[in-house]
């Protein structure tokens, strides 16, 4: 026995509290490990953004267009090794128009080039680009779509109204956690002959690959430069960048999720404090006896922050079991085939793992905190006085 | 050649060395507050326990006989005067140092017997060592030759909750020897026994005066628990009467 085993065993002296309190303490993990993996789900295009990609567009905003012709100016800017483009489609599936899911139109013979992370093998590729209704899509979004290659689909235009026919000829997977696996890439040449002339050879962003990532500041600098006199001046940053000022438009939702996850903390709190002050209560004439013993307030102390650190501790470590298979296993998978644009990877990262079991064990001390301090200021007499 | 002398009557009476005195109170007061009014419990005690004695302590609810034990014992201290207990001034220790004369010098004995559940009739014994730099080995070998001295070596893996009242009591008995205090205070230690229970804790008492010479001050309403002991004080109003 030593004074520490005495501290934690003292958890057990009423199992259907600490039960209940480690469940709870496990609820309230879970909630905020799933709100913090969110947030880092939310950022993984951020955080695993290529580095020597940068993207161009429109210097006012990302729902303006581009001139077609930007693109052989930014391919021919020095340092630039291939170039492509897209536009947001916007369709939607007429059979489930709430099953959202990127469409873009891109250049097939260069898309692939500059995204390599998409996983497509060679005679998928030159199927894709021989068929001008071909279409790649993600084996994300293929699995909610229940299509398969040689499928025919019909998506309704919501920026480009009508319907649109397309021939699925293949499916990709990534190499990267960033890439969304349930896009829908057709061609641009199929939207853009399609559209009245007045609409025609615009692109909504351009997408470069550069030789070398620490020179990705200077050649979108250059990029920009190259079109200032123009009448459409762009606004060029690294791939990195350019996913962060997205995610920007979403800051009040972030910070709003980070305030909710801050909640449950102080959640956390009061049910371990509400805990540790019952058990602190209940045993202020041990406390009594054992500072009649010899024991002095620093060893009350000590006992009744080690039982909250305890505590804390275990309910951490419940909460992350309980928590870890609920977010990765069922709503990571449900949000990465239902919400594969916003979550392309939905999962616990260390961090999260770490923040939320320090989280659990610092709690502990600080909702112990003031029960500890006031059974160390009880003199003996009153804490004895308390049993009779 | 001088003849030795016949003894004298005073002579032929058995010597006996002075006993010095282990606790001695002079002029102790103390008073508690509530709220703005003064109660005084002791006003002025002068009180001495000799080494080796056992002294029982009665009188009525109220009449300071807690209050004193806890002034002895280094529970608390006094208002005015002074405490002298085992060769130590009370009132001129620091609270660690006074818990640390606690450890050293005093053995509790409570009415309730104050084990702690969650630990073993050994592991309650051995709570006080924990504040030793004893080995844990050794620990546990004090705390079962304690439960064997109180008659307990058959339970030291009992819980509180597996044993009588009786046997709880003497768990309490083997905690306050464990570290072989001088004197050994106790607060109506039969007070929640029957009276067969009673009678086996006091003659525990007993054995530890007799054999183990330890100086024991008991606070008993119990005229059967107070007739063991070798000398029954009466205290009233805070006055030994």
């Amino acid at each position: 026995m030593t004074l520490t085993s005495l501290a934690v065993g003292n958890l057990m002296r009423n199992k259907f509290r600490t039960g209940m309190t480690v469940a709870a303490v496990a609820v309230a993990i879970t909630a905020f490990v799933l709100l913090r993996t969110v947030i880092s789900a939310w950022n993984v295009g951020v955080e695993f953004a290529a580095r020597d990609r940068i993207g161009t567009r429109h210097r006012v905003s990302f729902v303006m267009q581009l001139p077609r012709r930007y693109v052989d100016t930014v391919r021919q800017t020095r340092g630039v090794r291939a170039a492509t483009w897209a536009n947001w489609f916007g369709g939607k599936d007429p059979r489930d128009p709430s099953n959202f899911f990127a469409s873009m139109a891109v250049d097939p013979e260069s898309f692939l080039d500059v995204y390599d992370e998409i996983s497509v093998p060679a005679d998928v590729r030159a199927r894709w680009q021989a068929d001008r209704r071909g279409v790649l899509i993600g084996d994300v979004l293929a699995r909610r779509l229940h299509a398969r290659v040689g499928d025919r689909v019909t998506l309704q235009g919501t920026i480009y109204p009508g319907d649109w026919q397309f021939n699925i000829v293949g499916i990709y997977t990534a190499t990267r956690r960033s890439m969304d696996r349930s896009q829908f890439l057709f061609h641009w040449n199929y939207l853009n002959e399609s559209l009245p002339p007045t609409r025609r050879d615009t692109v909504g962003w351009i997408v470069s690959r550069i030789d070398d990532p620490s020179r990705s500041g200077s050649i979108a600098h250059e990029i920009d430069r190259a079109f200032e006199q123009q009448d459409v001046q762009t606004l060029s940053m690294s791939e990195r960048a350019m996913n962060a000022s997205f995610m920007g438009m979403f800051a009040a939702v972030l910070k709003a999720i980070n305030a909710i996850s801050l909640i449950v903390l102080l959640i956390l709190l009061m049910v371990i404090g509400n805990t540790v002050s019952m058990g602190v209560r209940e045993r202020t004439n041990e406390y009594g006896v054992l500072r009649a013993l010899g024991f002095l307030p620093r060893h009350l102390v000590m006992f009744i922050l080690v039982e909250a650190i305890a505590l804390g501790a275990l309910s951490g470590l419940v909460g992350l079991a309980v928590a870890f298979p609920f977010v990765q296993l069922v709503v990571g998978r449900a949000l990465e085939e239902n919400m594969g644009a916003w979550f392309p990877y939905f999962r616990i990262d260390k961090p999260t793992i770490v923040a939320a079991f320090v989280a659990s064990v610092l709690l502990g001390i600080v909702a112990a905190a003031v029960p500890a301090f006031r059974a160390a200021r009880l003199t003996v007499t009153d804490a004895l006085r308390r049993l009779d | 050649m001088m003849e030795a002398a016949e003894p004298t009557p005073a002579q032929t009476t058995p010597y006996r060395e002075p006993v010095a005195s282990i606790v001695k109170l002079d002029g102790v007061v103390k008073t508690f507050h509530r709220g703005s009014e003064a109660i005084h419990v002791l006003n002025g005690l002068n009180f001495e326990v000799a080494e080796g004695a056992f002294e029982a302590l009665m009188g009525p609810s109220g009449s300071g006989k807690s209050t004193l034990l806890n002034l002895i014992a280094g529970l608390d201290k006094c208002t005015g005067g002074t405490v002298r207990v085992a060769d130590s001034n009370l009132g001129s220790l620091s609270d660690g140092a006074l818990a640390a004369f606690r450890s050293r010098t005093i053995g509790f004995i409570f009415q309730s017997y104050n084990l702690l559940p969650v630990l073993t009739a050994a592991e309650n014994v051995e709570l006080p060592l924990l504040l030793t730099k004893l080995p844990g080995a050794e620990r546990r070998k004090r705390a079962r030759t304690a439960l064997r001295v109180v008659g307990l070596e058959d339970r030291v893996n009992h819980y509180p909750r597996q044993l009588s009242g009786g046997q709880e009591q003497r768990v309490a008995i083997a905690r306050a020897i464990v570290n072989d205090p001088k004197i050994i205070v106790a607060d109506e230690p039969t007070g929640d026994l029957d009276r067969k229970s009673a009678d086996d804790i006091l003659a525990l008492l007993v054995k530890l005066n007799t054999e183990f010479k330890k100086t024991i001050v008991m606070v008993t309403h119990d005229p059967a628990a107070a007739e063991r002991a070798t000398k029954i004080r009466r205290l009233d109003k805070g006055q030994l009467q």
